[in-house]
C-alpha cells in the first residue's frame, strides 16, 4: 500500500494530467453535437464489430437448431406452393388476378443476422448486421420465419438497431384470427416473462377461447397482415375491468433468435402519407 | 516574485480579453487563427509546479471556449502543453540556466531561445484543438496544415507583443 503511494505521489504530475484530460474529454462529449456524434459512431462501430466476431463463434453452436427451422420453413413453403397448385382446379372458387405487376409487389423481404439481442429487460433491443448500405430503413418491420420479432429503430452503415416485441414501448397491432377482432399487442414489462405478452383492449363479449391464433392485423404500415403472434394461453374475465386479461403465448422463441428477415413495405411512404394528411383536429 | 506575479496577472487578463473580443474573429485564408492567450501560459514561471499550471491551463481554456463554442476542446489543449511545458523547459535550457525571478519571455532569454521554446508548444496546442475539432481522422492534412500557419501567426503577434509592450521590464 505504502509503494502504492509512493508510485502515485512519484507521478502525480501525470496522474493530474491524465484527470484534467478526462474531465476535459467528458467535457467535449457533453457539450459539443459533433464530436459527441464522432465518438459515438466509433464506439458503437467498435462495439458492433466485437458483437458480431463473438457470434460468428457463437453461430456455429446453434448451426443444428438454424438447420432444423430452415427444414421446418422449407416444409411449410412447399405445402403452400402445393395448395397453390390446386386452387386453378377447383372451378367453383372465383380468384382476383392481379393485371398490374407493380402492385403485385407489395413486400420485400431482407434477410439478415441478429448479432446482439437482449430478452432479460424491460426494455429489449436487438441487433443486425445490416445497415443502410443494404436498404434499411428506421420504422421497418422485422419477422422471423415464427412471427413478428419488432421494429427497426436506428440504422448505421452495416448495422442497424431495433426495438424488440419484447419491449413495454412497442405496441403492435394485431388480431384474433377467428373472429378478426382486432387488439392490440403490448409486452408487460414488468413479468419479465420473455414467453408471454399482453393481449389489450378485448372486451369481455367477446368469445376468446384458448388455443386462438393471434396475428398482426392489416392497421399498420410496418408488417403486412395475418403473420404469426402467437396463440392464447389464458383468459381470464375481471369483474372490475371492461376489458378482458388475456396472455398470448409468443410463437418467436427470442431467446435462440439467430436469422430474420426486415420487411420493407414499398408503399408505406404513400401509406403514412394518406393518415397525416388527415389530422385529427380537422374544423370544418 | 510580486512584480512578476503583477506582469501575469495583467498579461493574463488583457490577452483573454484581446482574444475573446478582437482576435476570435481574425482568420487568415480560413486556415491561420491566433492562439495570442496561450503567451501567458508560456510566461508562467517553472518554479510554479505542475498542478498548479495545469489547472491555470484548464481554466484560460474552458473561458476562450465559452467564447468559441467549443466546451472543452482548448481546455485539452491547455492542459496538455502546460504538462509538456516543463519537461520542453528542461530539455531546452538556456546556456546559463534558468534564474529564479526571471519570466520565460524574450526580454529575459532571448529571441532565439524563445522561438525554440514557444513554437512546438503552440503548434501541438493548436494541432489537439483541430484534431478535436474535425472529430475523426478524415481530415488530418488540412489540420497539419492549419495548425502549422496558426502557430506561425501567433509566434509573429507574441514576439510583436513582447517587443513593443515588454521592453523596458529589463532591470
Amino acid at each position: 500500500m505504502g509503494q502504492l503511494f509512493s508510485f502515485l505521489y512519484k507521478y502525480r504530475a501525470f496522474f493530474t494530467f491524465l484527470t484534467l484530460e478526462v474531465l476535459c474529454i467528458w467535457i467535449i462529449v457533453r457539450n459539443n453535437n459533433y464530436q459527441r456524434a464522432a465518438y459515438f459512431s466509433v464506439a458503437s462501430g467498435f462495439v458492433g464489430n466485437i458483437n458480431e466476431r463473438t457470434n460468428n463463434i457463437s453461430d456455429y453452436f446453434s448451426l443444428k437448431k438454424v438447420n432444423s427451422d430452415l427444414a421446418e420453413e422449407n416444409a411449410r413453403l412447399r405445402t403452400l406452393l402445393l395448395q397453390l397448385t390446386e386452387t386453378p382446379l377447383d372451378s367453383l372458387k372465383t380468384f382476383d388476378i392481379d393485371t398490374d405487376t407493380t402492385d403485385a409487389v407489395h413486400y420485400r423481404l431482407i434477410a439478415a443476422e441478429i448479432v446482439d439481442n437482449s430478452i432479460r429487460l424491460s426494455h429489449n433491443f436487438f441487433k443486425i448486421n445490416k445497415g443502410s448500405n443494404d436498404g434499411i430503413k428506421t420504422g421497418m418491420g422485422v419477422i422471423s420465419q415464427k412471427g413478428v420479432v419488432g421494429k427497426i429503430r436506428t440504422v448505421s452503415k452495416n448495422y442497424s438497431s431495433g426495438i424488440s416485441l419484447l419491449n413495454s414501448r412497442n405496441q403492435v397491432s394485431a388480431k384474433l384470427k377467428n373472429s378478426n377482432r382486432t387488439a392490440t399487442i403490448q409486452w408487460d414489462g414488468d413479468g419479465r416473462n420473455p414467453r408471454v405478452a399482453k393481449l389489450l383492449y378485448i372486451t369481455r363479449e367477446d368469445n376468446v377461447q384458448v388455443g386462438d391464433t393471434v396475428v398482426t392485423s392489416s392497421f399498420n404500415a410496418v408488417y403486412p397482415k395475418d403473420i404469426m403472434i402467437g396463440t392464447v394461453a389464458s383468459v381470464k374475465p375481471d369483474p372490475n375491468q371492461r376489458d378482458l386479461e388475456i396472455e398470448v403465448s409468443l410463437s418467436v422463441d427470442f431467446g435462440t433468435l439467430a436469422y430474420v428477415y426486415v420487411i420493407e413495405n414499398i408503399y408505406k411512404e404513400e401509406e403514412d402519407s394518406v393518415s397525416l394528411n388527415n389530422p385529427v383536429d380537422f374544423n370544418e | 516574485m510580486s512584480r512578476n506575479l503583477i506582469i501575469l496577472t495583467v498579461t493574463a487578463i488583457l490577452l483573454m480579453i484581446f482574444q475573446v473580443l478582437i482576435l476570435k474573429y481574425f482568420v487568415i485564408f480560413g486556415i491561420g487563427f491566433c492562439f495570442l492567450y496561450l503567451m501567458f501560459l508560456l510566461f508562467l514561471p517553472l518554479e510554479i509546479g505542475f498542478a498548479s499550471a495545469m489547472i491555470i491551463g484548464l481554466i484560460a481554456g474552458l473561458i476562450v471556449d465559452l467564447f468559441y463554442n467549443t466546451l472543452g476542446i482548448h481546455a485539452f489543449a491547455c492542459v496538455l502543453i502546460t504538462f509538456l511545458r516543463p519537461y520542453w523547459m528542461k530539455w531546452n535550457k538556456p546556456r546559463s540556466g534558468y534564474e529564479v525571478n526571471d519570466l520565460p519571455m524574450i526580454t529575459n532569454y532571448g529571441l532565439g531561445w524563445f522561438v525554440i521554446y514557444a513554437l512546438p508548444l503552440i503548434f501541438i496546442h493548436a494541432l489537439t484543438v483541430f484534431l478535436i475539432e474535425s472529430g475523426g481522422n478524415q481530415l488530418v492534412g488540412i489540420s497539419i496544415l492549419k495548425s502549422a500557419v496558426t502557430a506561425l501567426i501567433s509566434l509573429v503577434f507574441m514576439i510583436a507583443i513582447q517587443y513593443l509592450f515588454y521592453s523596458k521590464a529589463k532591470r
